[in-house]
């Protein structure tokens, strides 16, 4: 029933505690949102997740077993793609690289590659794109791009930092259309959110953040609750600390 | 015509081109990577491993020379990243400690064996050949060399083709699909000091990372897709050794290496003309 399972966690960068002693279950086949204000650890949180930051102490299991043994099913967006811009790559070319991991080492794409490539661009309105040099993209439309590229890994767990940030209303539409067509087919999708308002039609759950964990609950609890503000007038201890 | 033909000609030819193909290859890559000057500093730095190892086996046998080359590359890297790491130096100034500091090392070290008479005996001439490179003392160990390192350093490029991409292009990516970045970059590394190391009698310590860089500037006029960027360094960095090496055999007193780099140099100073008139008329 659990996709992410996380007991003790804390992360620091260097001496700087991040995150402090996270409990955490993130449910299978729910669209979970990761709430919380600047600083707040949502990213670190994910970075942990994937083991891209080590914690300092914690343990973190996905689908009930290790990370390494379930990276074929996971697919994440960071939150600002830290991409050689100047690679001479091509849009298409870019989101193709979300099947590498199926075709493995020393072959090539093959055609059906290719089409599921095309596909998921297609469904992030971008097919008219697929030609031009990544860099050469706005950044809403870039940032479609690796959702495009997410969505080619047919992943069982979508963990996505912000995807919406820069994109507009309507493809955030088709977006968030397009996750919840996911969900039905029982794929579990994490996000990190910052609009409040659109919390209610687009998540079943929220999980509260800010260095603690604040709460977690269905989003209709969530907005009924305090909790909001109580995440977001809490200082960081960043500054407590100064 | 003849001249075409003949076994010397067709032998230093072909040998050249296929290094000069695979070091525009794993030069593309290193370019991207963003390490360019670190490919200079390293051809510079190789040039004390070629005098040791003379020194040390008192043989001008390409092989250990070549071996030299390669493990001082090793701790020229070593030391550029020792310095990065250690103390608030920039990457480009440690560079310029590292290529001067270890090609000065290379040239005292050379006149010391000049002014020595323990190695009078031994074969001495050779030494200058590696600063600036010269085909006219290629012996046949040299072309096998060459052509079996090119090839293989070639092939492990085709081979890691998709890897190598995406370790350039989005590391955090390739860390998530499980891809060992460290070990994609020692090898590309590695790669490159092989490159280097095998090139410098052809082409010489100071003009070697020019095998590396310029054919992929010339080629990254042209095009915006890897696959053809590579292609299209590869080509020219062929095209380039022929018209070198044959330049070399025609005109007397013309080295091979710089003979090379000229024309490279000429053929992007063209691509740039071209592209900022064809940039005018649209
Ligand atoms: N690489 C890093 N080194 C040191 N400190 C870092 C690093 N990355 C983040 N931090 C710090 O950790 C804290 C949490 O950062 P994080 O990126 O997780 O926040 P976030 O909740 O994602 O914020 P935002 O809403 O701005 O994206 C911040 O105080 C930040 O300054
Ligand atoms: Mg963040």
């Amino acid at each position: 029933m659990r996709a992410i399972h996380i007991e003790d966690l804390t992360v620091a960068y260097e001496e700087n505690p991040v995150l402090w002693d996270i409990d955490l279950d993130i449910y299978k086949g729910n669209i979970t949102a990761i709430v919380g204000p600047n600083g707040a650890g949502k990213s670190t949180l994910l970075k942990a997740i994937l083991d891209f930051v080590k914690p300092l102490s914690g343990r973190i299991s996905i689908f009930d077993s290790s990370l390494k043994k379930n990276l074929d099913k996971i697919a994440y967006v960071p939150q600002r793609s830290n991409v050689n811009w100047d690679f001479p790559i091509k849009v298409f070319d870019v989101v193709l690289m979300g099947r590498y991991k199926e075709i493995g080492w020393f072959k090539k794409p093959s055609k059906i590659d290719k089409d599921i490539a095309f596909n998921a661009l297609k469904e992030m309105g971008l097919e008219k794109y697929i030609d031009r040099q990544i860099n050469e993209l706005s950044g809403g439309q870039k940032q479609r791009v690796f959702i495009a590229r997410a969505l080619c890994q047919n992943a069982e767990l979508l963990i996505m930092d912000e995807p919406l940030a820069g994109v507009d209303q309507y493809s955030e539409k088709i977006i968030m259309n397009k996750m919840k067509e996911l969900q039905k087919q029982g794929k579990t999708i994490v996000c990190v959110h910052h609009d409040l308002n659109t919390l209610k039609d687009y998540f079943d759950r929220v999980v509260l953040i800010n260095r603690y964990l604040v709460a977690h609950d269905t989003t209709e609890n969530i907005l009924n609750s305090n909790h909001l503000t109580k995440a977001y007038q809490e200082v960081g201890f960043d500054e407590t600390a100064a | 015509m003849k001249l075409l033909l003949s076994y010397d000609f067709l032998v230093v030819a072909i040998a050249t081109m296929i290094l000069a193909g695979s070091s525009a290859i794993i030069g593309c890559f290193s370019v991207y990577k963003g390490q360019s000057l670190i490919g200079d500093s390293i051809g510079h730095s190789a040039y004390p491993g070629i005098v040791l190892a003379y020194m040390i086996t008192f043989s001008r046998d390409p092989f250990y020379l070549m071996i030299g080359a390669f493990i001082f590359g090793i701790i020229a890297y070593a030391v550029i990243q020792f310095i990065s790491n250690n103390s608030k130096i920039d990457l480009d100034a440690s560079l310029a400690i590292v290529l001067t500091g270890f090609f000065g090392l290379g040239i005292m070290l050379k006149t010391y064996v000049q002014g020595n008479s323990i190695y009078e005996g031994a074969v001495q001439s050779g030494l200058k050949t590696y600063i600036f490179g010269s085909a006219s003392y290629i012996m046949k160990s040299d072309i096998y060399i060459i052509s079996i390192l090119s090839i293989f350093v070639l092939s492990l490029c085709l081979l890691f083709y998709k890897e190598l991409v995406l370790n350039i292009f989005d590391r955090e990516f390739a860390k998530s699909i499980g891809i060992n970045n460290i070990l994609i970059d020692i090898v590309l590394l590695l790669m490159m000091i092989v490159m280097i190391s095998v090139g410098l009698k052809m082409v010489g310590a100071i003009l070697i990372s020019s095998f590396l860089v310029i054919p992929c500037i010339f080629a990254n006029q042209f095009s915006k897709n890897i696959k053809n960027v590579l292609f299209i360094a590869f080509l020219m960095a062929i095209f380039s050794s022929f018209m070198g090496v044959y330049l070399s055999v025609v005109i007397k007193g013309f080295s091979t290496g710089p003979s090379i780099v000229v024309v490279m140099s000429f053929l992007t100073l063209l691509s740039f003309i071209f592209k900022k008139l064809r940039g005018k008329n649209v």
